[in-house]
């Protein structure tokens, strides 16, 4: 075993939130170590293929997927350096007001220990550091105004521009979407050509991927970043009150210790309650910050209604982005839908390839043989979706827990619970709905809702934030409630799902406990 | 940043080649080359590999010409981190080759049980399409292995990577492919 030089602050993970906090704290001159346990990726790496795409995503992981609605997570998840990030689509939505309020305006579920407004300047911020595409006066409808975003929307395809009719039919507004993409050139990275493989990683730098942004800006700063490094453990002080450092293995599978002033655990939302419980003590018996016994507990997933339709034209489906061209808040509201609750996010106009779980072969699962292929040959001209992303409620029973099965580490595999409750099914079914009403109203040929097993997508919490230790893991900054130097940043700490991908709201979140953490230097660091 | 402009990196494009062992030594060829040239397999068994044809075939012409059985078992035959199966990102835990194993078990135990002794592969066309019909319902009696309908989807995935997922494969289909960097290294 090797201890190595103790640094300012040791990060585990090189996705989204951890290089936001490398790049704050390197950029401070602090001293910065991200560990991450995949590969260290290039740009040049991401082949344009869903074959090759699957590269950059875990092979089989430890964790063992329960409940009537297992998480799913190896399509979405990341492995090495950007994280699920490296391959994301970049739809950059913001959670609204009334996602940060739902127990005061609902009394359903559980408010954030802050609102809106602390978390909009941290919106424009990531807007201006990473580069948005869209219209922010024509999102104004819908929240309060803040800063225009850097570039202007991206350009919009006929398998976008399509659906327009239906969704005026149904009187639903649709914006430009919001995406974390170059629509011109920005910063020193190129415009997107619209070729379509945003989601197995954009090699030209054009969506603003860990690489080419935050990581980027921390490895200048002087961050070190070691690939292949997979950290079992956080460490605590003897009287259990500080963290000393983290327990990892090298790519050789050889002990190491890095000490560090502050650990930040970027891991990803199942990942770091699985170290948190990992590294109990005698004086963290049930695991580090888990008193409350919430470290694992309310894990959210979000779900979509795709509503599927073969156009008598060509949409040149192959054109665009995997990221949306138009998206809509005209359900979000948590009571849109009769007798369900919780906000619906309406995205439309994506690129299609033809394999890989979102490719248009998986549109209609039920055919194989001739059938497939006569299916593929009419849908690889007219074949085009819209989506729906809903909103689940935070359920304590929706949880992660060790196993007595361990990985090639010796570290106890986790098992993640996950069943949608009702209000759930309600909205996913309601979106179904209004989701053939629209296609009919644009004028498809062929339409259809690809109802099988409920989706579980964006998996979110088990480290939530609130007020104090009795009703969460961590405050509004990530910091834990019980361990002062011990963060935790990414998708884990949300209190509430909303119904918009995470993405931007985990960069915002990131930026601002980063920032807090270096205004608080001295008081944290001890 | 790396400076990579508009498909600078398409090398031509011979695509889909993998790293096959041939006479001792790896060469790159495409699945559909590695099953003309009569490539060995390296983890299937051969009975194994008939099945997974057969299947193959059934779930998306053209999969037994394009390398179906080539492209999985030069797929199991490596470390499952490098793997580059849908089986992947459908969360079965590797190494993968026990999935393969217990699914082609399964088919074989439920076809010779219903037929006869007869394997899936000694089916007629109909015979096989009736059987994969049922099994992505579930409703193959008797059935002891994966669930019929998650084999089906990662088969069926493995079919459709293979005949339509390629470069080969979006000409057919008359779909511009439009890489940025096209698949050329081994696939």
């Amino acid at each position: 075993m090797a201890t190595h030089e103790k640094v300012d602050v040791v990060i585990v993970g090189a996705g989204a939130s951890g290089s936001v906090f490398a790049a704050v704290m390197a950029k401070q001159g602090k001293k910065v170590v991200v560990l991450e346990q995949g590969p260290d990726w290039q740009l040049s790496d991401l082949i344009s293929s869903d074959i090759w795409g699957r590269r950059v995503k875990p092979a089989g992981g430890p964790f063992v997927l329960e409940g009537r609605n297992p998480v799913s997570y190896g399509y979405q998840g990341g492995w090495g350096v950007g994280g699920a990030a490296l391959h994301y689509f970049a739809n950059f939505p913001r959670l609204l007001p009334n996602d940060f309020k739902i127990k005061s305006e609902h009394n359903r579920a559980h408010d954030w220990p802050i609102a809106y407004a602390d978390v909009a300047p941290y919106y424009d911020k990531v807007a201006s550091d990473v580069g948005v595409s869209g219209d922010a006066k024509a999102e104004e409808v819908w929240r309060p105004a803040g800063e225009p975003y850097p570039m202007p929307p991206m350009k919009t395809f006929r398998n976008g521009d399509i659906w327009l009719k239906g969704f005026e039919a149904a009187g639903i507004r649709m914006v430009p979407a919001a995406v974390g993409m170059n629509s011109v050139a920005y910063k020193g990275r190129p415009a997107c050509l619209y070729d379509g493989w945003c989601h197995v990683g954009c090699p030209i730098g054009a969506l603003a991927n860990p690489l080419v942004t935050y990581l980027a800006d921390a490895r200048k700063a002087g961050a070190e970043v070691r690939p292949l490094s997979t950290v079992t453990r956080v460490l605590t002080d003897a009287a259990g009150t500080r963290v000393t450092g983290v327990e990892y293995y090298d790519s050789s599978k050889e002990r190491q210790v890095q000490e560090a002033s502050v650990v930040v655990l970027a891991a990803w939302a199942a990942q770091n309650p699985r170290i948190m419980l990992n590294s109990a003590t005698d004086k963290h018996a049930k695991g580090l910050a888990n008193a409350s016994g919430l470290v694992g507990k309310y894990m959210m997933t979000h779900f979509a209604s795709g509503t599927f339709a073969i156009f008598d034209e060509n949409v040149e489906n192959h054109m665009g982005t995997t990221g949306a061209q138009y998206m809509s808040y005209d359900r979000y509201g948590k009571t849109s839908h009769k007798d369900a609750f919780g906000s619906s996010f309406i995205v439309a106009g994506t690129a299609l390839k033809t394999s890989d779980l979102g490719g248009f072969a998986n549109a209609r699962l039920d055919l194989f043989g001739p059938d497939l292929h006569a299916f593929m040959q009419r849908a690889a001209r007219g074949f085009s979706r819209i989506g729906a992303f809903g909103e689940e409620m935070p359920n304590i029973d929706n949880r992660l827990e060790l196993t007595s099965d361990k990985d090639e580490f010796g570290m106890p595999r986790a098992r993640v619970v996950h069943a949608y409750d009702k209000d759930a099914e309600a909205v996913w079914n309601a979106n179904f709905a209004e989701g053939v009403t629209i296609a009919k109203a644009a004028g498809a040929k062929e339409v259809w809702s690809p109802r099988g097993a409920m989706p579980t997508i964006h998996l979110m919490g088990g480290t939530i934030m609130g007020t104090q230790a009795g009703n969460s893991v961590v405050n509004s900054y990530g910091q834990t409630h019980e361990i002062g130097n011990l963060y935790v940043a990414g998708p884990g700490i949300f209190a509430t799902s909303g119904a918009s991908n995470p993405t931007y709201t985990i960069f915002a979140l990131s930026l601002r406990g980063a920032e807090h953490l270096a205004a608080n230097w001295s008081t944290v660091a001890g | 940043m790396d400076r990579i402009e508009r498909r600078q990196f398409i090398q031509g494009a011979a695509l889909g080649a993998l790293a096959f062992t041939v006479g001792g030594g790896e060469i790159p060829l495409t699945p559909r080359a590695a099953r003309a040239q009569g490539v060995p397999l390296r983890t299937l068994r051969r009975v194994e590999a008939a099945t997974l044809e057969a299947l193959g075939e059934t779930l998306v012409p053209g999969a037994r010409e394009a390398g179906i059985v080539h492209f999985i078992d030069q797929q199991l035959s490596g470390p499952p981190e490098e793997a580059l199966l849908e089986a992947r990102i459908l969360n079965v835990r590797p190494p993968y080759v026990n999935f393969y194993r217990a699914a082609t078990g399964a088919i074989e135990r439920a076809s010779q049980a219903q037929n006869d002794g007869k394997r899936f592969a000694q089916l007629d066309a109909a015979g096989q399409h009736d059987f994969v019909d049922r099994m992505r319902q579930n409703k193959i009696d008797g059935w002891q292995g994966p669930a019929g309908a998650f084999v089906y989807l990662v088969t069926r995935s493995d079919a459709v990577d293979v005949v339509y997922g390629t470069m080969e494969g979006y000409a057919g289909l008359g779909i511009p492919y439009m890489a940025h960097i096209a698949p050329a290294k081994r696939w």
